[in-house]
Formats: C-alpha cells, structure tokens, sequence
C-alpha cells in the first residue's frame, strides 16, 4: 500500500526523536558541570566517603573536560546505568528506583488525560455551539481552572478534609484510610483526587475543551460535511474519522503539562510517583536520582509526542507526504 | 407537472455590523424535470445563499424571514418552511442564536428525506468537498450504497469505479485508490461530480463548480456536464457569475442583482437576442463579449 | 460574539491587573519585619479592622503578608515574561529570515530547549544550583523562548511575501524596521501580549510552588503566598485564614493575568483583521 513512504517518515521521525534525546540530556549533563565550586563536592551530600565521590565522580565522566565527560556519562545513561542513589534509597540503582515510580506516574498521567478527553468531548458534543447562557457557567469556571493544580490540589484536599471532618467529627462513620489528607494510603481515592486537581488546575480541561470544541464546530460546518449531509448520508462516521488527528495532537500536547503538574500534586497527596520520588531526591541533594529521572521525564515527553506522530500518520494519509 | 423545487416570495436577512441587511429581496424560481435552470449573478447578487439555504445546507441560522419552498420528489412533497413562523421571524437586532438550534433540527428533519434522494451538491474548491481521510473510491462507493442498497460489495466497487471512468478519469482505478490531496484542482471536481451523481439524485445543485480551476480544465468541467445532463433525466441548479457558462448548460436564466430577480427568460432567447434584455443582463453580455476578444 | 460580556471581563480582569501591578509596584517600599511581628496573643484571628484579613497561627498580619508576597514573583515575573518576549521575537525574526544551515541550526536549538519538561529542569536547576528566584525565574523566562519563537517566526515567514512588505522592502526601508515596526508591533503584538501574561502567570506558579514546597523557593520567615498557602500542613481543621486567603490571591492573580492578556489579545487580532 503506502508502505514504504510510512517506513521512511517513522525511520526519519525515530532519528530526530533520538536526536532529541541526546541534545536534552546534553543540556542536563550541561547543568550539573555548571554546580559552582568544585563539581563533585557540589554534587555529593554531605559526609559521603571518598570513595563514594570517586564513584560518583567516575559516572558523571567529571575527571575530564565537559565533552569527553559528557560522552563518558552519555554511554552509561544510554544502556541505563545512571548510578546509584546516594541518599534516597541507598545502595539501590536509579533505574531500580525509578522505573516502577515510573509507571506509577505514567499510569496517574494517562488515565487523568483520558478521563479529562472523554469529558470534554461529551461535554462539546453536548453543548454545541457556545453562547451567552453557556457563559454564565463556561465565565467563571474558566477563571476558577487558571488555579494552578497544586493550588487546585490544596484547596481540594482542605476542602475534602473539613467534609469529612462533618461526618466523622461525632463517631458516626468512620473516617477512610485516606483522611485526613495527606496520609500515605494504599487507596485509589488519592489518585482521583491527584488526577482531578491535575484536569482543573492550570486551565487544562478549560483549554482542551475549548479547543475540542472548537474543532468539532469547525468539523461540522466543513465543506466536505456538508457534501456528506447533501447526498443523503450519515455524517457522524466522517466526523469522527476526522477527529482523530485533532484529539491525538491535542492528547500529546497535554502530556508535558501533565508530567509537570504531576510532580507538585504527587507530593500534596503522597503517591508515591516519579514526580514525588524527583522533589525528595532534590531535597536530598541526591543527583545521579534527579539526573536520571530528568532523563527519564524528557524521554517520555519525546517518546510520546513521536508515538503520536505516528499514530498521526497512519490515521492520515497527508501526514506521510508532508515529511519531517 | 409539479415542480421539483418551487420558490415563492424568499426573503433572507443577515445581521451584520452596520445593522440588519435585506440579501435576498422576495425572489421566486423554479425547476421542472429534465430542466436546467442557471443562476446568473455576480458576488454579493444573493444566488448562492438562496439556493443552499433553501435546500437546508447553510450552517447556522440562514437567517430566511419570508417565503415559501416546496420540494417534490415522487410521492415525497415537502413544504420547508411551513408553521416556520415562531422560527424564522425574528425581532431586528436580537442575536439569531436561540432560533438556530430549532431552526437546524427542523431543517434536518424535513430535510433529511429528501437529501441525495432528491438532490446532491456540487460546490466550489473541490478539495475541500471531499473527506480528507477517505479515499475517492470509498466516497463514490458511499454514494452507490446509499443510491442502490441491494449491490453487494464487488458490485458496489465495480460501479464506482464505472462512475469514474464516466466522468473521464484517465486511471479510474488509481483515482479509486488516491486521496483529495493527490489529486489536481479538476480531478477533485470530477470525483465530486462522480459522488453526487452516484447517488442518482434527480436534482443536481452546482455553486459555482468550476471557480478556482484554470480555464482549459473549467471548459472540460463544463463539456462534462453536458455530456452527463444530455438525456435529461436529470434536473441541476447551475449558479455562477460567468454568463458564458451559464447560457451554455442552461435551459432558462434566471439574473439576479442585489437580492432581486431582474430578468428571468429561456437561454436560447437570450443567445439569440429574442426579446427585450434588462440592462444589466445587457451590460454582463457585453463585458461577456469584450472578453471574448479583448 | 458577546460584545458586552467580552468588555466586562476585560476591565474586570484589567482591574485585578493593575491592582497587582499596583501592589506589586509599592511592596518593596513597605517597611515589614516578619520577626517583630510574631505576636503570640494574637493568633489565628479572623478578619477584622485591626487585621483586614486575620492572623496566622504566629499571630502575623495575614494582610501584610500578602502585600510583601508580591515582591517574591513581581519583578521576577516581569524579567522572565522581558526575557521570553524579547528572546523568542529574536529567536524567531532570525528564524524566519535565515535560510539553509544556519536556519537548521535555530530551529534545532529552539526545539530542544522546547522538549526539557519545563518544572522538572526548573527543579534540576534548583537542586545543583540552589539558586534565587531570580534565577529561576530567568531560566523559566528561557524556557518559554521556543514557543514565542515558532509563533513570531511563522509570522515572518507569512509576512516576508506578502505584497505591502515586499514595498516597504522596495522603498528602502530597513529591514530592522520593517521587522520590528511592522511585523512585531503591527502584527504581532496580541500574540506577544498573550505570551507575556502566560510567562509572568507561569513565574507566579513556580514561584509559590517552590516556596510551598520549601526548599528552594521564599523560606520562612519572609512571606511569599506560596509559603503560607504551605500552612494548610501545620493548621488542618483550624482557622483557614493564614492559607485560603493567599491561595486566593493565586488563584484570581493568573486568572486575571490570562483573561487580561488573552481579551486583549483577541481585541488587538480583530482589530488587526
């Protein structure tokens, strides 16, 4: 079919998403040579044997110039050696560590993105064209959702506290193993509550829905729709083979915000996620585990905008012409 | 013989930043079977929203005040616009919007019966008429369904593409096979034209089919639909500003200007200088001819 | 179109604007000594007209405390928006003129510094830099270049062939003033007023989240909105005061900032069109 044409686009995207990579953890490797005074006393916590430091100062290539050394850090990172952790989880290897926070986050990021597509696209369907009965309701939600998520997450939780507080305040109920907040707990209930201060914080599900909505609108009132609907045909099937490259496009789009807001409200209601793992290394003063789940985080974000790439392209035939 | 379309009294309004404006002015038209009837008019003449109006296929609020319209397919008679009254009169200056959503669902349901099997469309910017994602020879296919449900699959495929060597596609199985950005402006014309008329609709609407494609490519646009019309089984709707093309194809003229019908005659007289022209007709006529030679 | 409705929002967010901005501007000229203030018969009461806005659980003015907060984002928030602004209308003009390797080489740079998660190399920096929210707030103001960037070099692009340019250009008109006159002020100016707002919205996220946080950002006793929205820790159940009223302060301060930018934005491309 159009074999060949796809192979070569994906070939293409694959090296500049590895290109990518490498330049990202370039600027990483970068930063850490740029710590003031000498760099390896700068990177290490403090009362850390020598050895250690030599250790340390070997995987981080700081016994050369900034290029080799960067080249010598480069070959360990790539196969995924990024260390050990040093004050975190002691003696474990980074990627030990980091892999199932991982998945921890990436599970919490993904499952909020789809939550908050569904309903936006319920909600655009539902609400049609926007008006001015619909701003009463779209104004100040709109206002309320440029909150940023972690501010979201606060007020959430106190909020969600004080509830709870009414109910259990005379023994009647017993309170959830989650409450009060934050309690690390072996419960769902914290993930929602994360996910959902990640949809309205920061104007994500106010935006992605405003800009799903507006595609739908556009897509209806197309030209090409309005041929389907003149010769008597069912234009729901048409809509929504188009709406696929708008919803992956703005899906991936949303993910760095995502994986940004993750780290904040991980931290607020103890999940224990890459984004909480980054913020106590970091208090730790624990590098090869914030350099390695810097990394990490720039890898996915990269992975992730090239999957849809090619998603994008095997849904629509004008991707693959288009090149680069 | 009743008519297939029949328009009496349309009236259409458009509120606009300087205040509500008149853009069709009490018009009347109509086409028998078998005819053509061209709408000849300039930009801003109203001839192309009160016809895509009329047949339901503007977005939104057409913003029809006054008239009436009648469809007639076989046994199916549809009068659109009748108990329209709470709907379409609306007091100047009040957004249209909350008559919007009432208007398009009664406008859809009427409508709907008599979409593709009464009529399709054929409109300007041809690649934007077609689906993106869809290859030529899907859309055709959807066109053969929907026009003889009982075809199986290979029967269904093998008119489609018998539709497309119909309207002179040189490859017709590799245009099957291509998406509307692989193809050239005229090509994507033929395809619409091969999808409209698949569906076999007794009323063919073109606005303004070959705007935007070059010239040699619009004279072959324009041979086609006098090769496709010549039995007259079908009935179109032809509106364009090109006087040429539109005393070519038509059987009657109407002209329209500022919202009004000015001169309403048969092609023929018109070519042959029968009868007493309006002077506006008279003046397209002669910048016609001026461009013939100049 | 919501004509009437657009306006009110507009001076409505305006207003909280220029409030800020107000703020902003007289807060360091504020004498304030977070230490003598610590009054601990005075604790966590409500609102009245000694305290506008209660104390916290030391028994300091919440209000003040709100005052002071602004000195921790405003002038930063000015630099990063300065930065991201003149930066990316840079990036982007020399993006849009260049041609063949050099141009490859832009855009390559301005498309890696897109890809780094923003808040995650923000708090890489923290952690091997420790440095002060100035800092931050210019490597936040950095960050934000490329997006500016692709936006003005589009632009550009577009502009370069479009036929009233093309005369400028023939009249012997300077480049750099076509470029900066009519193409960056005439054109692009909603977009940049748009970005601007973000970036300074986004240096008052990081900045309160990192003081919230605690380890990088404002540390007690110096107050930023963000350290005393951290109080929710300490006060579950009490008194709300010391933590809701600046994480409302946070909340309407970027909701206004965005609306103010985006309304103007939209005024100035319909103006444009």
């Amino acid at each position: 079919m159009r074999a060949l044409p796809l192979v070569l686009a994906t070939l293409r995207r694959l090296a500049g998403s590895l290109g990518l990579l490498v330049g990202a953890s370039f600027i990483i490797y970068m930063m850490v040579r740029m710590a003031p005074g000498d760099v390896i006393d700068a990177i290490s916590p403090m009362g850390t044997p020598p050895e250690m430091k030599a250790q340390l100062a070997a995987e981080f290539g700081l016994d050369r110039d900034p290029v080799t050394g960067y080249f010598a850090w480069l070959s360990r990172s790539a196969v995924g050696d990024f260390g050990e952790s040093l004050a975190f989880s002691p003696g474990e290897s980074v990627m030990a560590v980091a892999v199932p926070a991982f998945k921890r986050t990436l599970m919490l990021c993904a499952l909020t993105l789809l939550a908050g597509l569904a309903l936006g696209l319920g909600l655009a369907v539902l609400m049609g064209e926007p008006g001015p009965r619909q701003q009463i309701f779209t104004g100040p939600a709109y206002v309320l959702t440029a909150a940023p998520s972690f501010v979201v997450a606060v007020l959430f939780a106190q909020g969600m506290n004080w509830f709870i507080h009414l109910f259990v305040a005379d023994g009647s109920y017993e309170p959830p193993i989650w409450y009060p907040i934050p309690i690390y707990a072996d419960s769902l209930m914290p993930y929602v509550f994360a996910g959902f201060s990640m949809l309205a914080g920061d104007g994500l599900f106010m935006d992605w829905f405003n800009t799903l909505r507006a595609e739908l609108l556009s897509l209806k009132q197309s030209q090409f729709i309005i041929a389907v609907r003149a010769k008597g045909a069912r234009t729901f099937g048409h809509i929504v083979k188009n709406l696929w490259v708008p919803v992956i496009s703005s899906f991936a789009a949303r993910l760095p915000l995502v994986l940004g807001s993750v780290v904040i409200v991980e931290y607020i209601f103890t999940l224990d996620g890459a984004g909480y793992v980054l913020l106590e290394a970091s208090r730790l003063r624990d590098f090869p585990m914030v350099v390695g789940l810097s990394v990490l985080f720039t890898a996915t974000v990269i992975a992730v905008s090239l999957a849809a790439d090619l998603v994008r392209a095997l849904v629509d035939p004008r991707e693959v012409s288009r090149g680069g | 013989m009743t008519a297939l379309l029949s328009v009496r009294d349309l009236i259409i309004e458009f509120d606009t930043a300087q205040g509500r404006r008149r853009v069709v002015d009490g018009i009347s038209f109509h086409v028998d079977e078998g005819e053509v009837l061209g709408i000849l008019g300039e930009s801003g003449s109203g001839k192309t929203v009160s016809t895509l109006a009329v047949l339901g296929l503007v977005e939104g609020n057409p913003g029809i005040m006054g008239g009436q319209v009648e469809l007639n397919a076989g046994e199916t008679h549809v009068s659109l616009l009748e108990g329209l009254e709470g709907v379409i009169k609306r007091p100047a200056g009040k957004p249209p919007r909350k008559n919007t959503r009432r208007w398009q669902r009664m406008v859809h349901r009427r409508m709907r019966p008599l979409w593709g099997g009464l009529m399709t469309a054929v409109f300007q910017n041809p690649r934007h008429s077609l689906d993106p994602l869809m290859t030529i020879g899907k859309q055709v296919e959807e066109s053969v369904g929907l026009a003889e449900p009982t075809l199986d699959r290979a029967q269904r495929r093998a008119r489609a593409v018998e539709w497309l060597d119909r309207v002179l596609m040189s490859d017709p199985e590799r245009v099957f096979r291509s998406y509307a950005h692989e193809l050239s402006g005229g090509m994507c014309q033929r395809a619409m034209i091969a999808v409209a008329l698949a569906r076999a609709p007794r009323l063919l609407v073109a606005d303004e089919p070959t705007t935007g494609l070059d010239t040699t490519v619009r004279a072959e646009i324009i041979g086609l639909f006098e090769d496709l019309l010549a039995d007259r089984r079908r009935s179109m709707l032809y509106i364009s500003h090109d006087i040429q093309e539109v005393l070519h194809l038509s059987d009657r003229v109407i002209v329209m200007r500022h919202g009004k019908i000015v001169e309403e005659a048969t092609a023929d007289a018109i070519k042959r200088g029968v009868g007493e022209r309006h002077p506006y007709t008279a003046s397209l006529l002669a910048a016609a001819e001026l461009g013939e030679h100049g | 179109m919501g004509g009437r409705g657009t306006s009110f929002a507009l001076w409505l967010s305006g207003a909280v604007v220029g409030i800020v901005l107000l703020i902003g501007i007289i807060a360091p000229f504020v004498g304030y000594d977070p230490v003598s203030d610590v009054d601990y018969d005075a604790q966590l009461l409500g609102p009245s007209w000694s305290h506008l806005f209660g104390t916290d659980a030391q028994g300091r003015d919440v209000a003040i405390r709100l005052l002071k907060g602004t000195e921790a984002f405003f002038l930063p928030g000015l630099l990063a928006a300065a930065i991201a602004v003149v930066g990316g209308a840079l990036a982007g003009a020399v993006a849009g003129y260049l041609e063949g390797f050099g141009r490859t080489v832009v855009l390559g740079l301005l498309q890696l510094i897109d890809t780094l998660p923003r808040l995650v190399f923000i708090i890489l920096v923290c952690t091997i830099l420790n440095p002060s929210i100035t800092l931050i707030s210019g490597v936040a103001g950095v960050l934000f270049i490329p997006a500016i960037a692709t936006v003005i070099r589009r632009k550009v692009e577009a502009l370069a062939s479009e036929d009233y340019i093309l005369a400028h250009v023939a009249h012997g008109f300077s480049p750099a003033r076509i470029l900066i006159y009519h193409i960056l002020w005439l054109q692009c100016r909603p977009v940049l007023i748009r970005q601007a707002t973000f970036v300074f919205g986004y240096v008052l996220f990081v900045e309160t989240a990192l003081s919230y946080l605690g380890d990088y950002g404002v540390q007690e006793p110096a107050p930023s909105w963000g350290n005393m929205v951290a109080q929710t820790r300490d006060l579950a159940g009490q008194a709300p005061w010391p933590w809701l009223f600046p994480a409302i302060a946070i909340v309407l301060t970027i909701s206004a900032f965005l609306s103010f930018g985006n309304l103007l934005a939209r005024r100035d491309e319909e103006a444009i069109r």
